[in-house]
C-alpha cells in the first residue's frame, strides 16, 4: 500500500470520527450521551479531528521532513501502523457507522431494568445527593416547592426517589400533592395498574448511567395508552410504602399528560 | 443480535467512544509533537540520573502532565522511543492517570459527604480518606512496578517491533558516534535504557536529532526542512498514526466494554452477591473496573454509588481500574508484550487487592 493511500485512509478515519462527534453535538443528540462537562470537550475534539484529518488529507502528497536524522537505510518512519492500514480503517469506521445507524439515543427496557429500573432508593447506594441535603421541616419543603395552579407541588423525580430512603424527609413529604415528569415504562414487578416513571442519572456518559425510578399508580381504565419511554407529566399524591423490599416512592396519579422532553433529559452530575 | 440489543450496544458504545476520543486525541497530539519537536533528552533532564529516584519522580510526573489512561499510552510509547527508560515510562504510565490533579479533584468531589470513622483517632471525611489513599496507593504500586521492571530485560517487556526500533536507533547512534568522533554519551547507568537519545550537554551536537547537517549523512532532502510547515505536516502525520493505532485498540475495547455494560455479554449479576465478603468484594470491584473501563477522571463517581461495598473495595476499584482494564489491555499491546501484560495484570490484581484488604481491615479494627 502506498504512503499516500495509507495517509488518505487514516485521514478519512479521523474525519469520520470527528464528523460523528461534531454532528451529535450540533444536532443536540450529545446531551443524551455525555454529561455537560464532557460535551464541549467532545465537540472540540471532534472539530480538531476533522481539521487534522482534512489537513493530513490535503497534504498527503507533500514531502515532509520529520526533522530526525534517518540514515539512508533507516527504515523507521512515523506513519506505518501496527496493523494493516485497511484493517485499521475498517475497525475504526465500521463499528462507528453501524452503531450510529442502530442507536435510538436511549436504552431499551431490558437494559434499563438491568441498570436498576426496579431498584429502590435504598438499593441505589451512597445517596451522595441526599447526604448533602440540609435538615428540613415541612415548611421549608413547601417553600421550596410552591404549588402550581392545580395545587400540585413540582418535585424533581430524583428528589422523590431519594426521599424514599430518608425516614425524616419521607415523613414530611408523605401525602403531599406533587407533580413530576419522566419517561413512562411498564412496571414488570408490580400490579397491572402500575407503571414506572424514570429519568436517567448520568455521571459521565450514558454507559455510566442508571435509571432513577418512582412507581406511578393509576386508577383502572386511566392508564395512559402511550409507547414505552414516552415523556409524561404526572400529578398526584406521593407516598412511600414498604411492600416488603424497602420503602419506595409511589405516586397515585390524578392527572397524566404527555409532555415534551426537557433539553437535559437526564439528571447530570454537577461539579 | 436483537434490535433491542443493537440499540443498547450502540448507545453504550457511542457514549464511551465520544467520551474517550478527545482524550486520545489530546494524548496523540502531545505524542506527535513529542515525536517531532521534543528534544530527545528533555524527559531525561526532568528525571534524576539514578534509576531509583528517577522512578520515584516518574510516578509524580502526572502532577504536571495530567493525562488519563487512554491518553498516556501513546505518550509513553513515544517517550520510550525517544529514550525514556522503560522502568520510568511504565511508572509514569501507571501513576499518571491516578496521581494527577484532575483525578484528585474528581475523587474528592465524588466522595464528599460521608464520614469515615477512625475509632479513637476521630473521623475523617470520605473525600480526604479516599483521595489520599487512592493517590498514595496508585503512586506506590506504580513505583513498585517501575523498580521491578528496571530489573527485567527489555525483550521480555516490549513488543518486538518497538524493541527493534529502539535497537535500530541505538545502533544508528553508535554509527553516528563513530562518524562524528565525539559525544560522551551518558546512559545514566540504566541497564534497561536502550535510549540512543540522551546525549547530555553536548554544546553543538545535541543529538536530539538536530545535528549540524554538515556532519552527517541524512536520508531526507534538506530542502524539505526549509519548507514552511514541513515539520508541522510530519507532526500531524505522526499524531494521526498514533491516533489510528490507539483508536483501533480503543474501538475493540469499547466494543467489549459496551457488550458487558449492557448485559449482552454474560456474567455481571453475581457481583452484588460478593459485596460483604472482605476478600471477594475488592476482587469483584477490580473485576468490575476491568470490565467497565472507565476513565480515571470520572470513575470515582461510579465507585461512590456502590454503597453495598466497603471503602477498601472501592479503593481497589479506583486504583486497579486506571491501571488495567479491557480497553487498556488493547492499548497496552501497542507497547508491551502480551505475556508481560498478563503478568502485570496479575501482579496488580494481587498487590492492589491485598493492599485494599489490609486497608479495610485497618479501618475495621479501629471501629470494633
Amino acid at each position: 500500500m502506498t504512503a499516500v493511500l495509507n495517509r488518505s485512509l487514516q485521514s478519512v478515519a479521523l474525519i469520520t470520527w470527528g464528523s460523528a462527534l461534531v454532528y451529535f453535538h450540533v444536532s443536540n443528540r450529545m446531551v443524551k450521551y455525555l454529561a455537560p462537562d464532557f460535551r464541549l470537550i467532545a465537540f472540540a475534539g471532534g472539530l480538531a479531528l476533522v481539521v487534522i484529518g482534512l489537513f493530513t488529507l490535503l497534504t498527503c502528497r507533500e514531502l515532509a521532513s520529520c526533522g530526525h536524522d534517518h540514515g539512508p537505510e533507516d527504515e523507521h518512519d512515523h506513519e506505518n501502523l501496527d496493523i494493516h492500514p485497511f484493517g485499521a480503517f475498517l475497525i475504526m469506521v465500521v463499528p462507528l457507522l453501524l452503531t450510529i445507524s442502530w442507536t435510538k439515543d436511549q436504552y431499551s427496557l431490558g437494559a434499563l431494568t438491568r441498570k436498576g429500573l426496579n431498584d429502590t432508593a435504598a438499593d441505589a447506594g451512597s445517596l451522595f445527593l441526599s447526604s448533602a441535603l440540609p435538615p428540613l421541616t415541612k415548611e421549608i419543603i413547601e417553600q421550596q416547592h410552591p404549588p402550581n395552579a392545580d395545587g400540585y407541588r413540582p418535585f424533581p423525580l430524583m428528589e422523590l426517589f431519594f426521599t424514599s430512603a430518608d425516614p425524616e424527609v419521607r415523613e414530611l413529604v408523605e401525602g403531599m400533592p406533587v407533580v413530576t415528569e419522566g419517561r413512562l415504562v411498564p412496571d414488570a414487578e408490580g400490579p397491572p395498574n402500575r407503571r414506572r416513571l424514570y429519568r436517567l442519572f448520568i455521571t459521565c456518559c450514558a454507559a455510566d448511567s442508571r435509571p432513577i425510578p418512582i412507581v406511578a399508580e393509576f386508577e383502572e381504565g386511566e392508564i395512559p395508552q402511550v409507547e414505552d419511554n414516552t415523556w409524561m407529566t404526572l400529578s398526584g399524591t406521593i407516598s412511600f410504602p414498604d411492600e416488603g423490599e424497602g420503602n419506595f416512592a409511589l405516586l397515585k396519579v390524578d392527572i397524566a399528560q404527555e409532555t415534551e422532553p426537557p433539553f437535559e433529559e437526564s439528571f447530570m452530575r454537577g461539579f | 443480535m436483537s434490535p433491542d440489543a443493537q440499540q443498547d450496544f450502540a448507545f453504550a458504545f457511542l457514549s464511551i467512544l465520544y467520551e474517550g476520543a478527545p482524550f486520545i486525541l489530546l494524548g496523540t497530539l502531545i505524542s506527535g509533537f513529542i515525536d517531532i519537536d521534543l528534544p530527545a533528552n528533555t524527559m531525561d533532564r526532568l528525571l534524576p540520573k539514578r534509576t531509583l529516584p528517577a522512578i520515584f519522580i516518574a510516578g509524580l510526573l502526572g502532577g504536571i502532565l495530567p493525562v488519563c489512561e487512554c491518553a498516556v499510552v501513546p505518550v509513553i510509547r513515544r517517550l520510550v522511543k525517544k529514550g525514556l527508560p522503560v522502568s520510568c515510562a511504565l511508572t509514569y504510565m501507571l501513576a499518571a492517570p491516578i496521581v494527577n490533579p484532575i483525578t484528585a479533584l474528581s475523587t474528592w468531589k465524588a466522595f464528599k459527604g460521608p464520614i469515615v470513622s477512625l475509632g479513637e483517632f476521630g473521623t475523617v471525611t470520605a473525600s480526604t480518606a479516599m483521595t489520599v489513599s487512592r493517590l498514595g496507593l496508585g503512586f506506590l504500586v506504580a513505583v513498585a512496578v517501575g523498580i521491578i521492571v528496571a530489573r527485567i530485560p527489555l525483550r521480555k517487556i516490549l513488543r518486538p517491533r518497538l524493541l527493534d526500533s529502539l535497537r535500530h536507533d541505538d545502533s544508528h547512534h553508535a554509527e553516528e558516534d563513530s562518524d562524528h568522533d565525539h559525544c560522551d554519551h551518558d546512559h545514566h547507568g540504566h541497564d534497561d535504557h536502550i535510549c540512543g537519545h540522551e546525549h547530555h550537554d553536548h554544546p553543538k551536537h545535541d543529538c536530539g536529532h538536530d545535528h549540524d547537517h554538515h556532519d552527517c549523512e541524512h536520508g531526507h532532502s534538506h530542502e524539505d526542512d526549509k519548507r514552511f510547515g514541513s515539520r508541522m505536516i510530519a507532526a500531524f502525520r505522526s499524531a494521526m498514526r498514533d491516533f489510528v493505532d490507539v483508536g483501533v485498540y480503543f474501538t475493540i475495547g469499547v466494543t467489549i466494554t459496551a457488550l458487558f455494560n449492557t448485559g449482552i455479554a454474560p456474567g455481571a449479576d453475581w457481583l452484588d452477591t460478593l459485596a460483604e465478603n472482605p476478600w471477594e468484594a475488592p476482587a469483584a470491584l477490580m473485576l468490575l473496573a476491568f470490565v467497565l473501563s472507565l476513565c480515571s477522571t470520572s470513575d470515582a463517581f461510579i465507585a461512590a454509588t456502590l454503597d453495598k461495598f466497603t471503602w477498601g473495595a472501592k479503593l481497589a476499584f479506583l486504583t486497579f481500574g486506571p491501571m488495567m482494564d479491557v480497553k487498556l489491555i488493547f492499548l497496552y499491546q501497542t507497547v508491551l508484550k502480551r505475556r508481560f501484560i498478563l503478568l502485570l495484570a496479575l501482579g496488580l490484581f494481587i498487590t492492589i487487592g491485598l493492599a485494599c484488604v489490609a486497608w479495610q481491615a485497618g479501618v475495621t479494627a479501629l471501629n470494633p
